[in-house]
């Protein structure tokens, strides 16, 4: 780390991480979002519904791109996460904003869910798809794009608080 | 020539039982890989909830002073504020792939039994506390402050997850298996974010 701050500032440096994982995060967000809309919209072909002529994203080929992003993502995030826990979570329970902090809290359980099930949704997206699997993969796609999208808007409003251009 | 229509007659057995043998033995190998996975899963996130309101991490990082400790430490003077996040995520994990293992080790039904029995315990024995709680501070007439334990919360848990176990039919205990994937880190979402109410009421 001391060569790191050697050659920039140690603020600089944070802040390019931070910008990094939310970088990331819009990446991980449009992935979980196309295939949770993916599936969202088969599951409606399937019960013959009006939209029977579109054709969705094929959802299997996002699956490997967001366990690509979603690991590594929560790793920068646990990495930031001592900072957080010193420099932005102190002031912000002296300032009282409890709202954020409980969100934030939340976060911190709802992204640890979603590493848990991490494994068990690669599987699900293997190929050949299972048809036995298929309302378990809709519905643990769906709960993984609540984590992404939950965790995205805590962590916005925590960079709001104390973060880039706050 | 006997020999060679022996020969001859076995060969496509041969090859048909090992062209049989391969996708068998990549069956075998994915019903496998499935069983780790989704009992990954399911423990994991149990495991956390537990884990988080025991207040139980495998070690303590107190990011002031760039110090790790085993286990739960509570701070010393200057020290800073502790996190146990790091802590409760590797204690989940590392059990939760233990679980994992063991669970492709043993029968199918069993499996599901003991996830019932599980998920059960993991339900009943914090109610079990609450109600003894409930009962200590709004019926007793005496001094009852010494059911207020985990301890005396548990028998009745344990039998009551055994008997969940044992009355739910096999059949129900197999097509739920898969679900509990989902129930499972909901109710812990729910169990988390109600603990996390006082932030919220303030």
């Amino acid at each position: 780390m001391d060569i790191i701050f050697s050659i920039i500032r140690e603020d600089t440096f944070w802040s390019i991480l931070l910008f990094t994982h939310f970088l990331m995060a819009v990446a991980l967000l449009a992935a979980v979002t196309l295939q949770a809309a993916s599936v969202l919209t088969s599951a409606r072909q399937a019960a013959g519904n009006f939209i029977d002529r579109f054709s969705p994203v094929p959802a299997a080929s996002y699956a490997a791109v967001i366990v690509l992003l979603y690991l590594p993502q929560a790793l920068l995030g646990a990495w930031m996460y001592l900072k957080y826990r010193l420099y932005v979570r102190i002031p912000m329970e002296q300032l009282r904003h409890w709202w954020t902090l409980g969100a934030f809290e939340f976060k911190e359980h709802i992204i640890a869910m979603g590493i848990g099930l991490l494994p068990a949704y690669w599987y699900l997206w293997r190929q050949p798809l299972s048809d036995e699997d298929a309302g378990l993969r809709r519905w643990l796609t769906i709960f993984l794009a609540v984590t992404v999208w939950y965790a995205f808007g805590a962590g916005h409003v925590a960079n709001d608080f104390r973060g880039i251009g706050s | 020539m006997t020999r060679t229509v022996d020969v001859d007659e076995r060969s496509p057995q041969f090859d048909s039982s090992r062209a049989t043998d391969q996708p068998t033995s990549a069956t075998h190998t994915r019903a496998k890989v499935r069983t780790f996975v989704f009992t990954f899963g399911i423990a994991f996130t149990l495991l956390y909830t537990v884990l988080e309101r025991l207040n139980w991490p495998l070690f303590t990082y107190q990011p002031a002073v760039g110090k790790l400790y085993f286990w739960l430490h509570r701070p010393l003077g200057g020290e800073g504020p502790p996190m146990y996040w790091y802590g409760w995520i590797v204690n989940a994990a590392i059990a939760a792939l233990a679980v994992g293992w063991i669970a492709t080790n043993i029968s199918g039904p069993w499996l599901r039994r003991a996830t019932v029995f599980c998920c059960a315990l993991a339900a009943l024995w914090p109610t079990a506390l609450a109600a003894l709680r409930i009962y200590i501070t709004d019926w007793a007439t005496f001094d009852a402050d010494f059911l207020n334990s985990v301890w005396v919360a548990a028998p009745p848990a344990f039998a009551g997850a055994a008997a969940i176990t044992y009355y739910m039919p096999a059949r129900l205990a197999e097509r739920a298996w898969t679900s509990w994937l989902l129930i499972v880190p909901i109710g812990g979402l729910i169990v988390l974010g109600n603990s996390l109410l006082i932030y919220f009421v303030r």
